[in-house]
């Protein structure tokens, strides 16, 4: 289920959350990259249906996002997982995903109730169905959401920001299980973790303060970091007085510092291969001030 | 003591940011203001002292504006659970009683400020329209003696009572409550209207103006609650009022206490 | 409705949550215990009735209005049931329908237990639904448009409850305007069943439509919901 915008934009009151917005989304696993605040979740809600466009195009498998009708034609085949999801915690996992099935018109009782029962154990949550979400982690509240999203086996996938505030294994176990949907579904993954995306698209789009400053494949975005990524070692503990420190790690010989900077932060500076984060933050020094 | 003026203090800021706080309060003074009845301040004579007119202004305030004061306490300990603040505070090393008091005071004086608002703006509308430069001052003093111990009984329970009703039937019960407990006549059925437990401020006003408001002092349900009208018993009504504002929070302060030490 | 949908109502049902279920009976429980006051106090038998009647006219209307707004107000998972193909509209009017049923129920069994042990004070038997529907009707169409408009439980039912008591303390005022009395509450406890008394139900009816009309038009943009409730 393709997704492609044009010229999309979105005002809350005075402030401009979207700015003529143009991407192309094919099938497969998307990742969109932002710092908070970039828009991404504007436009996640916008590809959910839950908001409607401001100005410009956005069509979802054919269907048009601007027209009521459009919009429910995607809704019937879409799995959301907003930021915030709040679940009601007075049910239990198994009444929540047959609540949702029956908000998404899965009308036939048994096929319903096997599907979440599949989906239950799909991400571990089937010994834990019968107990009330009240005082779930984090990581099973998560769960619970992709377990509701993929009800009525949905062709797109919206997930906005999944693994934030998850424990590292928790957010190992959460990337696989997304990765695992994406063979024959659009995934949409919206997030501000640079290694969710390296570890799971093929390719990407990065916002910036309501814009798409990047489409293209990831390999390509962390090409973005070649000649601009460097290695300086300090005895004085200061950091290089050029370029954005990536990370900074205290050793017996002086601290390690690693620099984005499109100039040689300093007379020792040693070229460094990018990774992903490398090229995301030497696309996002490049990207024009907001 | 520094805990308590900080807890109160930003409850205090955080209140009086509420948009709803003064909308829902100045509308309903100004609804209240406009309309009167047949017994309000304007008909009061033209001669009459500000202690008078300013008392009158308090009653009819104290009619409606209290319904405000509670729907807005109502929610404060309620959505402390519910946007997750409650663990946050928990983990301070001030006590539930301190933090209990703080967002009582804090919460008491941010709900207050429309009311001494309202009386300023009647005292200031009778300074000119009368010609009496006492009225502001009265104003002043009729808010401290006549609502505010009122709302301090209000702010114990509206800030209490939610979390063992919930918000909304609390609000039904308030409302219900504020009606029979002090404007239904007493012999109608048995209430608390015109006994020193009436915190719209039946005994201050009626001592003050020299005549029974609306039913200080008639005979009625619980008759050791209802002396006649004179200095003392509007101290005794401001005391009693205050302290049993008090209890619901002294009650949930411990429950709180002993839920902490055993959790 | 389709024997499908029943577990839908169940679930809306739940989240219309217990205290919008408890507060209608609570409102009738209230008044029957001020009733037993009252006439263990040496009432008469018309006073009794009428406070009777009060309970139904007044306090249960404003019960279900309250409690109808925090329904509308608060929902854990707005986002996600605005991503739903259901329209979030019927979501509303499923657990909205809910406390109407309630309300109903509680009404109509409380009209029979007075009707039958003789305090009933009211109009015909047959004509007893038109003592709290309309009231209800009105008031909580009205909190639920205010709460829709000013996204603030505290300034809707601020002014709903001063309103109501505005009309107990002014009633005399209400009912002396042409213009003010159609729309007057509480006429049959107030003013009895006399000439004027259809007129002002069908008037309640009238405009408490004309309220949910307005929440159901509001309601074709949910998103207007999303934003944050004033804490």
């Amino acid at each position: 289920m393709d997704i492609q915008t044009t010229g999309l934009s979105r005002r809350f009151g005075k402030v401009t959350a979207l700015h003529s917005v143009d991407l192309s989304v094919p099938g497969g696993m998307y990742g969109l990259l932002g710092a908070n605040g970039a828009g991404k979740t504007t436009l996640m809600r916008i590809l959910a249906g839950v908001l409607p466009p401001g100005g410009g195009e956005v069509r979802v498998g054919g269907h048009d996002l601007t027209t009521g009708a459009g919009r429910t034609a995607v809704q019937r085949r879409l799995g959301y997982l907003p930021q915030d999801l709040g679940l009601y915690p007075d049910l239990t996992p198994r009444e929540f995903l047959d609540y949702v099935g029956l908000l998404k018109g899965l009308d036939d009782t048994r096929a319903r109730r096997q599907q979440v029962d599949e989906l239950l154990e799909l991400v571990a949550l089937s010994e834990v169905a019968g107990r009330r979400m009240k005082g779930f982690s984090g990581g099973m509240r998560r769960r619970v959401g992709i377990a509701q999203a993929l009800l009525g086996d949905p062709a797109l996938i919206v997930v906005d920001e999944p693994t934030a505030g998850l424990d590292p294994e928790e957010r190992v176990r959460f990337r696989s299980l997304l990765a695992g949907l994406a063979g024959h579904r659009t995934v949409l993954l919206s997030t501000h973790i640079v290694e969710d995306v390296a570890q799971t698209c093929q390719h990407a789009a990065v916002m910036a303060g309501g814009r798409v400053v990047y489409t293209g494949t990831v390999p390509d975005l962390v090409r973005m970091g070649e000649g601009a990524t460097w290695e300086v070692v300090t005895t004085t503990g200061a950091p290089p007085p050029v370029g954005v420190v990536v990370s900074a790690i205290s050793r017996t010989d002086g601290t390690h510092y690693r620099v984005i900077s499109s100039t040689a932060p300093g007379a020792h500076a040693v070229p460094a291969a990018p990774s992903l984060e490398d090229g995301y933050v030497a696309l996002m020094q490049r990207a024009p001030a907001q | 003591m520094s805990e308590l003026l900080a807890v109160g203090r930003y409850e205090f800021r955080m209140q009086v940011r509420k948009r709803s706080l003064w909308l829902a309060m100045l509308l309903l003074a100004a609804v209240i203001a406009l309309t009167q009845g047949d017994r309000g301040p304007r008909y009061t004579e033209a001669g009459a002292p500000a202690r008078e007119v300013m008392a009158g202004w308090a009653l009819l305030f104290g009619i409606v504006v209290p319904i405000g004061f509670g729907m807005v306490l109502a929610d404060r300990l309620v959505r402390d659970r519910r946007l997750g603040t409650t663990a946050l505070l928990e983990s301070l090393p001030v006590g539930p009683r301190v933090l209990l008091a703080g967002k009582y005071l804090g919460g008491l004086a941010s709900s207050a400020l429309p009311g001494l608002l309202a009386m300023l703006v009647a005292g200031g509308y009778e300074t000119v329209h009368r010609g009496d430069p006492l009225m502001l001052a009265w104003a002043v003093l009729a808010f401290g003696l006549i609502m505010l111990p009122g709302l301090a009984f209000v702010a114990g329970f509206a800030l209490v009572s939610p979390l063992v009703i919930s918000a909304p039937l609390f609000r039904v019960l308030f409302v219900g409550y504020w009606f029979w407990g002090n404007m239904l006549p007493p012999e109608f059925l048995p209430s608390l209207s015109g006994t020193l437990l009436s915190p719209i401020g039946d005994y201050p006003v009626s001592w003050l103006i020299g005549e029974t408001a609306l039913y200080a002092g008639v005979p009625g349900w619980l008759s050791f609650l209802r002396p006649a009208p004179s200095g003392v018993s509007v101290l005794v009504s401001v005391v009693l009022l205050v302290l049993v504002g008090l209890l619901p929070l002294v009650v949930a302060g411990t429950v709180f206490s002993r839920q902490r030490r055993t959790a | 409705m389709p024997t499908h949908r029943l577990p839908l109502w169940r679930y809306e049902s739940r989240r219309a949550g217990w205290a919008a279920r408890a507060a209608p009976p609570a409102a009738l429980l209230v008044t029957l215990v001020m009733a037993l006051l009252t006439a263990s106090g040496g009432a008469g038998h018309d006073q009794v009735g009428q406070l009777l009647l009060t309970g139904l006219e007044a306090i249960l209307p404003l019960a279900v209005g309250m409690a109808a707004v925090t329904i509308v107000a608060r929902d854990g998972c707005r986002e996600l049931q605005l991503s739903l193909p259901a329209r979030y509209a019927g979501t509303l009017g499923r657990r909205l329908g809910v406390l109407a049923l309630v309300g109903a129920a509680c009404a109509v069994a409380f009209t029979a237990g007075v009707w039958l042990s003789g305090w009933w004070a009211g109009p015909n038997i047959l004509a007893s639904p038109l003592v709290w529907a309309p009231p209800m009707l009105w008031l909580t169409g009205l909190t639920v448009l205010l709460g829709m408009l000013g996204r603030s439980v505290v300034l809707a039912t601020s002014v709903v409850s001063a309103l109501w008591l505005g009309e107990q303390l002014f009633a005399g005022s209400f009912v002396a305007l042409d213009w003010t009395r159609p729309f007057f509450l509480f006429t049959t406890s107030r003013v009895g069943v006399g000439e004027g008394w259809l007129t002002n139900r069908l008037a309640l009816v009238g405009s408490g439509l004309l309220f949910v009309a307005v929440v159901v038009l509001l309601l074709r943009r949910p998103h207007l919901l999303l934003t944050e409730e004033e804490e």
